[in-house]
């Protein structure tokens, strides 16, 4: 069943410099099940955040999001967003950023603080919960940020590069951590990573973007059973993927170069 | 602050920047009706003008202190002793704080005693000053001078203290002098902070010959400002306490707005 | 900041200050300046004491700080109040900004006659100049603080459900403390100063008041006498302020260095 339905979704910003119109993300559809896990990958500035604040409700839009067959315009408690840039309150604590949402959302199921401690250990940070954001490391940071959405129990996670000031190792671990709340808790998620390889590992299906405007260039379907394990990367068919993956997004960074040297030229 | 839910988009956006010509317009049109109330609230009744005068009383009164050369001869005098005086706090206060910005031990010895004096209302010396100095033109510029040299010196001296360190260090691996390192280094980085120095400097010293003169004195515009305060001659003390309110005002932003450009043109 | 006495600077610092006192009394007693003019430190000390005493010292101080209390907390209120409205309605902010700009840049003192007409030689008017003086530092800075929050902060509490009263609230509000206090520190040199020179010109007690009027006898020692209490005031007053501020602003990146 589908989860969520983006239907011709256009965001136009207004350039900061001269006021004219700007296309980010150009008549995107996009159909997703529920509890499917779909990775977004594209180069820098191809609408990626602005997609996904559009499906949190964030900015203004056109064309239609629907979750669960119901037309969304503002955020909702049924989703959650893992900022790229972290946007913790630097006045609170770990424990307190953690809190936020729940406090946000008036949260009634029992007690908010045990629950927040709960992902504030789960994604790695116990011992660290009277921190201040500017006492952490990036890596720590954003893993507030996960943790917060996650408190919030929400059904659909959208996650603007959450591992993106992750050092390799870390980065693995807690992929693989992600993928087993995903799948305990009956999550349906929108990551967003500039890791080819992690969007493998991760998705159900890899949504390809390109830039100028942003565009769908493909959809492809990953055929790994689940649970995957690491050695998955090791595998023929993951190379596969992966150079695929690679020849899409480098031919457009040929095109993208082609334009702008004829434009010079 | 109705308690809803806010819209999709539009509460984040509402925070950025409008068009240009929005905030001067309704700037004009703010102060233009403040100038229309004052001036027609006594006409209709609604308060004594006895009290609070009125905008055209203001050019009637403009016309005949200047025709009758009161205007200007008073300006100048007050002028004159504000020009001394903070010329003296600029001479006195930037190479000071250069001092205390470069030098640590001039400023573990100095930093006390400039914070101190920095944070007490300086002004209370004043009729000490006029003992010292009498009421003509000396004492005003010292009271001028002492007001506005300490923001000087310590915006001066935090200035050359929050030069990027790097830069410094680049110079020197360049093989920079220490002379060039302040000359080329220190000097031109600090520029801003003299700036605000001098910004807050002239507040100050404006600030003070206008209460020096007040407090005692024979000529100058807080002289007339009180003369005519003791004598009820509201059109004309307005006049006087607008003019130098505004002088002060517009000297003060237009340093205000060097300092911006000089902002705007190191990109931060 | 340099308000932030370290450690070692407050020992030699406390060593400058003893040096001068040390010159400024043996220039007198060798009778090389007029204590006429300049009085001593050990004159002061004893008539510090005379003027404690006989209460006349603490009847200035608790005037003072009387008028201080009302001009100065009522700029806070009012400041603060203000300044949220201005940095959260903008018509409002274009509105009032060149007025504020006003207060904030002109040398108010020149309507001190003005507000004895309105309101009276002595206490009123005190309070008023004193209000005047630093209510717009107090105004100006919890307005930039409001309207610079971070937008980013903004978006991540509406993501999470945040109703109008929450941004406020929970976003707005703690993110301006910071700039808030730092009005606070600038008001709050300039609320003393209001009190001081208004009674200078008018009162019939205070500190001010006491200046002037020894002042007007030629009695320096016991015009020293109140304006050591006032540096003493004046560090104390922004020190406080200052450390207050440092502590609200622990949580800001790179404050420590
Ligand atoms: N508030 C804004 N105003 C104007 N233009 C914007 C705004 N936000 C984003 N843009 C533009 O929209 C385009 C897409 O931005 P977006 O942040 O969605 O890209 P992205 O795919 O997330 O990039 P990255 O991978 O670097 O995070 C960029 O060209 C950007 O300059
Ligand atoms: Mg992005």
């Amino acid at each position: 069943m589908a989860h969520i339905q983006i239907e011709n979704l256009s965001i136009t910003y207004q350039s900061p410099q001269d006021g004219k119109p700007f296309v980010a993300v150009d008549s995107v559809n996009l159909t997703i099940d529920q509890g499917e896990f779909v990775t977004i990958v594209g180069s820098s500035g191809c609408g990626k955040s602005s997609m996904l604040m559009a499906i949190d409700g964030l900015i203004a839009k056109e064309g239609r999001v629907l979750v669960n067959g119901r037309e969304v315009n503002a955020p909702g408690p049924e989703r959650a967003m893992v900022f790229q840039e972290f946007a913790l309150m630097p006045w609170r604590s770990v424990l307190q950023n953690v809190l936020f949402g729940l406090e946000l959302q008036r949260w009634k199921g029992g007690d908010r603080i045990k629950r927040a401690r709960h992902y504030v250990n789960l994604v790695g940070l116990s011992g660290f919960e009277d921190y201040y954001p500017h006492q952490l490391s990036g890596g720590m940071r954003q893993r507030v940020g996960i943790a917060r959405a996650l408190a919030v129990d929400p059904e659909i996670l959208l996650m603007d590069e959450p591992f993106g000031a992750l050092d390799a190792q870390t980065r693995d671990v807690m992929g693989d951590e992600l993928l087993k709340i995903w799948d305990r808790e009956k999550k349906t998620a929108l990551f967003v990573t500039h890791s080819i390889d992690e969007a493998i590992f991760l998705g159900d299906r890899v949504v390809v973007m390109q830039k100028g405007p942003g565009r769908i260039k493909v959809v492809i379907k990953i055929d790994f059973p689940r649970p995957r394990a690491v050695e998955l990367r090791d595998e023929p068919e993951f190379a596969t993927y992966r150079r695929r993956i690679r020849d899409l997004l480098s031919t457009e960074v040929q095109e993208l170069q082609r334009i702008k040297e004829d434009s010079h030229g | 602050m109705a308690d809803s839910a806010p819209k999709a988009g539009r509460d984040v956006s509402s925070f950025s920047a409008d068009s240009r010509w929005h905030k001067p317009v309704v700037g004009l049109i703010s102060v233009g009706l403040f100038l229309a109330v004052w001036e027609m609230a006594p006409r209709l009744g609604w308060i004594d003008p006895f009290y609070t005068s009125a905008p055209a009383r203001m050019y009637s009164v403009g016309l005949e202190v200047f025709q009758s050369g009161e205007l200007m001869e008073n300006i100048r005098v007050s002028l004159v002793e504000f020009c001394w005086g903070f010329a003296l706090a600029l001479l006195a206060g930037i190479p000071l704080g250069l001092l205390l910005g470069t030098n640590a031990t001039a400023r573990a010895l100095l930093d006390p005693l400039v914070t101190a004096l920095y944070c007490m209302p300086r002004l209370a010396l004043l009729p000490v000053i006029i003992m010292w100095l009498g009421i003509g033109m000396e004492s005003k510029v010292v009271v001028v001078l002492i007001g506005a040299v300490l923001p000087i010196i310590v915006n001066t001296m935090a200035g050359i203290r929050e030069v990027d360190p790097n830069w410094a260090r680049a110079a020197v691996s360049f093989g920079a002098s220490r002379l060039d390192v302040f000359v080329k280094v220190l000097l031109p980085g600090s520029v801003p902070a003299v700036l605000t120095g001098v910004r807050l400097g002239l507040g100050r010293g404006i600030l003070g010959v206008v209460i020096a003169e007040m407090y005692v004195s024979v000529a100058g515009v807080g002289h007339l400002i009180v003369t005519y305060g003791a004598a009820m001659r509201v059109d004309h003390l307005v006049f006087y306490s607008m003019l130098v309110s505004v002088f002060g005002f517009a000297a003060v932003t237009a340093v205000g707005k060097v300092e911006e450009r000089l902002q705007s043109w190191r990109g931060d | 900041m340099v308000i932030f006495a370290r450690f070692k600077s407050f020992w030699l610092g406390t060593l400058s200050f003893a040096v001068l006192l040390v010159l400024w009394e043996s220039l007198v007693r060798l009778g090389w300046i007029n204590p006429f003019l300049t009085s001593s430190p050990t004159d002061i000390a004893v008539h510090f004491v005379r003027q404690t005493q006989s209460g006349e010292l603490s009847v200035n101080l608790g005037v003072s700080l009387l008028e201080f209390a009302l001009g100065f907390g009522g700029a806070v209120v009012a400041g603060i109040l203000m300044g949220i409205l201005m940095g959260w309605y903008r018509l409002l902010e274009y509105t009032l900004e060149p007025f504020v700009w006003f207060l904030y840049s002109a040398p108010l003192i020149a309507f001190y006659p003005l507000f004895v007409i309105w309101l009276g030689l002595g206490a009123p008017t005190v309070i008023a100049i004193t209000f005047l003086f630093s209510y717009a530092p107090i105004l100006v800075n919890t307005a930039s603080g409001v309207k610079t929050v971070d937008k980013e902060l903004l978006r991540a509490a509406i993501s999470f459900g945040a109703r109008r009263s929450d941004l406020f609230f929970k976003v707005v509000l703690p993110a301006s403390v910071p700039m808030v206090m730092a009005g606070l520190r600038l008001g709050v040199g300039r609320a003393l100063l209001g009190v001081v020179v208004a009674e200078l010109f008018g009162a019939t007690a205070g500190l001010g008041y006491s200046i002037n009027y020894y002042g007007a006898l030629m009695q320096t020692t016991d015009m020293f006498v109140s304006l050591v209490v006032i540096l003493v005031l004046g560090v104390g007053f922004t020190q406080g302020v200052a450390m207050l501020e440092h502590r609200f602003d622990s949580w800001r990146v790179g404050h420590e260095q």
